[in-house]
């Protein structure tokens, strides 16, 4: 199962980098989003197979991570215990990442990154160090 | 700390820090005062003076000071050997006569005069800093202290921007080379193990340090490069001229006498262990043997007088350094050094007057071009005679201690070259830098004695002060007479700080070389009659500039062209350069990992999916292929709603795959935060324009290729991370957790969490120090969104305030910010959707509230329970209104938030107030009145807290945002 978790995290993942390098900021907060998907699968994925050997021949699944539930071992409780903790900063990330969205538009009415980009080019310095110096004439 | 010799280090103290001290106290003077600012100043400079004598015939030892860490070897010591006693007494000296040629020079213009002498006199500390102490560090702090009041002092005329761009170019110049003497200085430290001076160079001269190898020669080279930034050399000489847009007391101070002279101390300090460097002495000679000759070439071509007497000051800087480089080739074991100490105080006794006279002609005549001052010694007797008779002792005329100083330089080449044949050229060099001098003398004693005359521009004060821009200057040159009259006195005098004297037992004078023919005094006479002929003849006689001069300004354009360069190319303000950057970094990084461990890039074991059985294996199939589709569709899909719905899509099937991982706490959450984040989405959504029809589609197979590039290569880790042989069950961090959740072992006294679900406990119990910071990040980013999102009553008033100021347009555009509609508010009401509410409203709360009291111990807990009840509410505020909202809970979100991190807070803290740990938990099992039995746990009330936090931002967030549609 870890191969079809890596799979998953391969194509969600190819879609976040692909929207985030979208054209517009819409783009990029959805390829923000999806990028937290990747991440978590990715975590679940360090838990290893959710697989136990009850019997000798008899496969199935542990069980969750709550003590007496079952005969067979649970799963590794800490990668779901900090996908919780980054499900959370990610909602407060999509809600602030909006409200950013929000804002830009309201003041440059474009949400298009080149124009964007236009207001933000940095200027050419001057010469501090002038011309080579001259006997006063 | 501790003192290591307290007898002398009042006096050492004084000596260094009088000049700054006194100084400083003059700031305190009103400004209208001038004399005492004048006493003041000269008494920090003869009290060092003073202090310093008596210091050096008290006998004060080596590592008189403070001892600052004894283990380390570091101590802020001062040893007053002859080396350093010469240059404090130097330094200290001409400082008394420069204060009072300040005050002529600057005539009685407090302004100037109260940034003045502070400024001097931190530089004369500084000086008196670095010739006098004996440790390495200490000596780059006062270096580089002379390098900024240097910089203060060449940029005086702040508003003029010619002096501040050169004084930038000094400190550029100079600061380089402190930090390359940094690099040099600590490299030897650390090699030799002592950081004095005496013992470098006693680990240097017995060369068991077992220092060999590039790190020796670059340390070598650092350090000479800073003493030959420092000293002017050939190719950084160029600072030194520049440096002459500062104010003449300045010039004649630290660029002729004394600071320049910091390079040359430098060399003469560590003699004694590089001479035994074999690379060292021709090193020295060469570039000193270089600077020597084109710098006095220079001069001769220059006409601007302070020019003139800027570049045979590094020509003769060259000639000091070179000195000391011949001092190599030894002589039946005595280095091959002849009174260098004569040789330093020889320049200084000529220099500074030739400034100072410079300086007071300039003052008074208003002019500052030799051409220009045909027929001086005419109208302005006096000053053409000291100037002239310093001229002279340049020129090493017979009959000043210059003759004898040029006697010796010329003797120590003479003997070195009788042992390496190309040392000859360097004699040749000195003659003609000795004709080149001559030639000048002869071209300003002719252009002085001429029949002309130069008028008055500004008349000297009368008395005291008028004298004062003279009669320093004559002091200094009559020194020189008297060294060449009477230089056995002079010898005698100057014998305790001589350092070196061959055999040479006393100083020699004129009559001595008269009388001794040799070689030395046959080139000197060779240099005369060629400097006479140079100097009658038209060779050279128009204004020629030194090339070397061009050299920082191209520097620095070249460095600023290359920065603006890559900032261009790099900082586009662009955000998908840089993300794409950060994403190119990111593959190229895994592929160096690749490069060093190509394990890496093997085909990890896959378990076989069968092993868990048929139908889990079917079912993760599908979940797959779902995640994978649903992603996989959004780029292609036009609508932006469907786009948000796609996501959301993602979203659950991700949730269908935590319920294969058996993690039902992560399936309740992310459900319940998809529906928040989405409901979010569309909320902003509605806010933002609509995308135009046609869009030029550029660049998106770059996308799709580093997209698919970074997909590949993170989910290619993921497996092989995953399915390392290495993950043993045992020894994870996870059983350790498993094992504590309810009760705990041996090594937590038998406490645990009291929680069944392991999940939860880790969460408010074991890791609560992490989710205190998670519901903070909550409540901060409630606040960001709350305050960028103004809330509409107070915008509704702006726009009303501004349409009747007539800015308003008439027509209603739900994205135009300005425009508003006062009529009937729109909401999205739909009666069906109004009265489903009513309904579902309380039993979801009801809902939540179960979750939240089950959640220790099944899957559930705070944050589960705060997303369904926010769901709920959420729905609800967009189905009835602000106003039903308001009823339901009368507290505004970001009191609420407040609250439940108090909350939150107080249920870690109050432990601590009964004597237990932050953060502990109490659980007991209550029997219920109607049978069965609760089992509580304190820390259920940190989770009320965090419940509280997730309700009132999600909450507030969305109603503020569905406000902002309403109106």
């Amino acid at each position: 199962m870890t191969l079809l978790l890596a799979i998953c995290v391969a194509c969600v993942l190819s879609v976040s980098v692909y929207l985030m390098l979208g054209r517009e900021l819409k783009e990029v907060a959805m390829g923000v989003f999806l990028f937290s998907h990747a991440a978590h699968l990715g975590i679940i994925a360090m838990s290893g197979q959710p697989v136990a050997q009850v019997a000798a021949g008899a496969a199935g699944l542990q069980t969750p991570p709550v003590l007496g539930a079952g005969a067979a071992p649970p799963v590794d409780p800490l990668p779901q215990a900090l996908i919780l903790t980054s499900i959370v900063i990610s909602f407060a990330v999509t809600a602030y990442l909006l409200s950013l969205l929000v804002v830009t538009y309201r003041r440059t009415a474009s949400l298009w990154i080149d124009d964007l980009a236009r207001e933000d080019r940095p200027a050419q310095p001057r010469h501090a160090a002038g011309e080579p110096d001259k006997e006063a004439a | 700390m501790e003192l290591i010799d307290q007898s002398g280090l009042g006096r050492m103290a004084v000596a260094v820090f009088a000049p700054a001290a006194l100084g400083a106290l003059t700031l305190a003077m009103p400004r209208r005062w001038v004399l005492p600012r004048v006493g003041f100043a000269a008494l920090g400079m003869l009290a060092a003076l003073l202090a310093l004598l008596s210091a050096f015939a008290g006998g004060v030892g080596a590592g008189t000071g403070i001892a600052l860490a004894p283990t380390l070897g570091l101590s802020v010591t001062f040893n007053p050997d002859a080396l350093g006693a010469f240059f404090g007494m130097l330094v200290s000296g001409i400082g008394f006569l420069i204060v009072i040629y300040a005050r002529g020079y600057f005539g009685p213009d407090a302004a100037s005069l109260f940034r003045f002498y502070p400024t001097l006199g931190l530089f004369a500390t500084a000086m008196m800093g670095l010739v006098l102490t004996d440790d390495l560090i200490g000596m780059l702090i006062f270096w580089e202290l002379t390098s900024l009041s240097s910089f203060l002092l060449i940029g005086w005329d702040r508003d003029n921007p010619r002096a501040v761009r050169l004084a930038l170019q000094a400190l550029a110049t100079t600061g380089l080379g402190g930090m390359a003497l940094l690099g040099g200085l600590v490299a030897l430290g650390l090699s030799t193990g002592s950081w004095t001076f005496a013992g470098v160079n006693a680990a240097l001269a017995s060369g068991e340090a077992g220092i060999a190898g590039p790190i020796f020669v670059l340390a070598l080279v650092l350090v000479f490069l800073g003493g030959a930034t420092k000293s002017a050399q050939w190719p950084f000489h160029y600072w030194l001229p520049g440096a002459m847009a500062a104010p003449t007391p300045v010039s004649a101070y630290l660029h002729s006498a004394t600071m320049v002279k910091a390079g040359v101390y430098l060399f003469a300090r560590l003699y004694p262990g590089l001479s035994a460097v074999s690379w060292w002495g021709p090193l020295l000679v060469i570039v000193g043997a270089a600077t020597m000759l084109w710098a006095a070439h220079v001069a001769l071509r220059s006409h601007e007088l302070k020019r003139i007497f800027a570049y045979t000051t590094v020509s003769q800087l060259g000639l000091l350094t070179c000195a000391y480089g011949l001092g190599s080739w030894s002589h039946h074991d005595e280095a091959n050094l002849v009174w260098p100490v004569a040789q330093i105080l020889n320049h200084a006794l000529y220099k500074a007057p030739l400034f100072m006279m410079a300086g007071a002609i300039m003052h008074v005549t208003g002019r500052k071009l030799l051409p220009d001052l045909r027929g001086l010694a005419r109208s302005h007797a006096l000053y053409a005679a000291v100037l002239l008779v310093a001229a002279y002792a340049m020129a090493g005329g017979p009959l000043t201690l210059s003759f004898i100083a040029k006697e010796a330089f010329l003797y120590q080449t003479t003997h070195a070259a009788k042992e390496s044949a190309w040392i000859w050229a360097v004699a040749i060099a000195a003659v003609l830098t000795a004709a080149f001098n001559v030639a000048i003398f002869v071209r300003i004693l002719t252009t002085f004695l001429a029949r002309a005359a130069v008028e008055t521009e500004h008349a000297p004060e009368r008395g005291l002060w008028g004298a004062a821009l003279w009669v320093p200057a004559a002091l200094l040159v009559s020194l020189q007479l008297v060294g060449g009259l009477a230089t056995g006195v002079l010898g005698e005098v100057l014998r305790p700080v001589e350092t070196h004297a061959l055999y040479f037992e006393r100083l020699p004078s004129l009559l001595d070389a008269i009388t001794h023919p040799s070689l030395p005094l046959a080139m000197s006479g060779a240099a005369i009659a060629l400097g006479v002929a140079i100097g009658l003849s038209p060779l050279w006689r128009r204004a020629w500039e030194d090339p070397h001069n061009r050299l920082f300004p191209a520097a620095d354009r070249a460095l600023e062209r290359l920065g603006w360069l890559s900032l261009s190319r790099l900082q586009h303000g662009n955000f998908r350069v840089y993300a794409a950057l950060c994403f190119a970094a990111l593959l190229f990084g895994i592929a160096g990992a690749v490069f060093y461990r190509p394990e890496l890039a093997s085909l990890p074991r896959i378990a076989s999916l069968s092993e868990a059985g048929f139908a889990a294996s079917a079912a993760a199939v599908i979940t797959t292929v779902l995640i994978c589709a649903s992603a996989l569709m959004m780029p292609f899909v036009r609508s932006r709603v469907n786009r948000v719905l796609m996501l959301g899509a993602t979203g659950m099937a991700v949730t269908m795959m935590y319920l294969l991982y058996q993690a039902p706490d992560l399936v309740l959450t992310q459900l319940m935060f998809e529906l928040i984040a989405i409901m979010l989405f569309l909320l902003v959504l509605r806010m933002l324009p609509e995308e135009p029809k046609n869009v030029a589609h550029g660049g998106r197979l770059g996308r799709a290729v580093i997209g698919g590039a970074v997909g590949l290569v993170i989910g290619f880790l993921v497996l092989h991370v995953a399915e390392t042989p290495d993950f043993k069950p045992g020894i994870r961090l996870g059983d350790w957790f498993l094992t504590h959740s309810y009760d705990g072992l041996a090594d937590t006294d038998g406490r645990g969490g009291g929680g069944l679900n392991v999940v939860n406990v880790i969460l408010v119990d074991h890791r609560g120090y992490d989710t205190l910071g998670e519901v903070t990040v909550l409540g901060i980013t409630a606040l960001a969104v709350l305050s960028l999102i103004g809330s509409a009553p107070a915008r509704k008033l702006r726009a009303l305030v501004s349409r009747g100021l007539g800015g308003v347009p008439e027509q209603f555009h739900p994205d135009d910010p300005r425009s508003v509609n006062i009529g009937p508010q729109p909401t999205l009401h739909s009666s069906l959707f109004t009265i489903a509410m009513r309904l579902i409203l309380p039993l979801a709360l009801i809902f939540a509230g179960y979750v939240f009291f089950k959640g220790h111990n099944a899957p559930g807990g705070g944050f589960i329970a705060g997303l369904t009840a926010s769901v709920a509410l959420a729905v609800f505020r967009m189905a009835a209104g602000p106003d039903a909202l308001k009823k339901l809970i009368p507290i505004k979100p970001a009191p609420m938030a407040a609250i439940g991190l108090a909350v939150a807070l107080a249920s870690a803290v109050w432990p601590l107030a009964i004597g237990d740990a932050f953060m502990r938990s109490y659980h007991d099992i209550v029997e219920l009145p109607g049978g069965g039995s609760y089992h509580w746990a304190s820390v259920m009330l940190f989770d009320f807290g965090v419940l509280t936090v997730v309700v009132a931002v999600s909450v507030g967030i969305i109603n503020r945002l569905t406000e902002e549609i309403e109106t």
